[in-house]
């Protein structure tokens, strides 16, 4: 079965658009070969307004390979069934900002995994918030 | 009210047990319940290998709910372009992965740079933003 991931974007923004619907299999570097580790799925919650580590890369229990074919998906559930699309989580790598997850958003995301770039997360506010994330990669 | 629906299937084996995840998101304004993102820019590019190129040519409004999608199109597996958000590194697509991101344009710098590598790369992306500066002629 392979790991696989679909999108599927409609919008009414611009007349004659007609959405887009992709899928790619998570391979491995420049081959036809499945992409062959994961974290496994994981949840986050989160109760205050600063920075924190959402994926410590040196601290992987299996090292993942750097600046290869790894992705991240992360989701903002919110907390106990109240998903708040008005409040965000900024997503950054290492200290660069990459945007925010508001509520019920979710990101499909490229990672280098190298040590150093850690993958962060900041609240917007201190009201709880769960994030959901999970990390596919190749084992160095 | 504009409506711009992202969703995602999951799939994967790796695990003891086969796991599948669904989402959907409403994509709406910074801070807002009930008014969608209303602007979208989407194109189709060849990226000649070597080169780093900004992909959004018109930065959007900073620190709101902008979402970007990139694909490579790119039927060799061995081509990949490079994303690199204000000098950071992001990482990889190579041919036939996407993205999909929230990104705030923070300041000036925080531009998505794009660098293809192994060949010309096919790129289509889509940005869906609330507001942008444009260039005036």
């Amino acid at each position: 079965m392979a790991t696989t991931a679909t999108i599927s974007i409609s919008s009414d923004i611009a007349p004659g658009f007609g959405g887009i619907s992709e899928t790619m299999t998570l391979t491995q570097a420049g081959t036809l070969t499945d992409i062959d580790s994961t974290t496994g799925f994981a949840i986050r919650k989160l109760s205050a307004a600063s920075v924190v580590d959402l994926v410590t890369m040196a601290n992987e229990l299996v090292e993942p390979k750097d600046s290869v074919a790894a992705k991240i998906y992360i989701r903002n559930i919110g907390y106990k069934g109240v998903i708040d699309k008005s409040v965000h989580v900024l997503i950054g790598v290492k200290s660069e900002p990459i945007g925010r997850l508001y509520g019920g958003d979710w990101m499909m995301m490229p990672l280098t995994c190298i040590d150093a770039d850690d993958v962060t997360a900041t609240p917007e506010t201190a009201d709880t918030v769960v994030l959901e994330y999970v990390l596919f990669y190749e084992e160095a | 009210m504009a409506t711009t629906t992202a969703a995602v299937t999951l799939t994967s084996d790796l695990l003891s047990d086969n796991m599948s995840v669904s989402a959907s998101t409403t994509c709406m304004k910074a801070g807002t319940t009930a008014d969608g993102l209303d602007m979208m820019e989407y194109g189709y590019v060849d990226i000649a290998s070597g080169t780093a190129y900004d992909i959004i040519g018109n930065t959007p409004t900073a620190n709101k709910a902008t979402k970007l999608y990139i694909k490579n199109h790119s039927t060799d597996e061995t081509y990949y372009i490079s994303i690199v958000l204000d000098a950071q590194a992001v990482g990889r697509l190579y041919g036939g992965d996407w993205m999909f991101i929230p990104t705030d344009f923070h300041d000036a710098n925080a531009d998505v740079e794009i660098t293809a590598t192994g060949g010309t790369n096919k790129i289509c992306y889509a940005l869906f933003h609330e507001g942008t500066t444009l260039v005036a002629s």
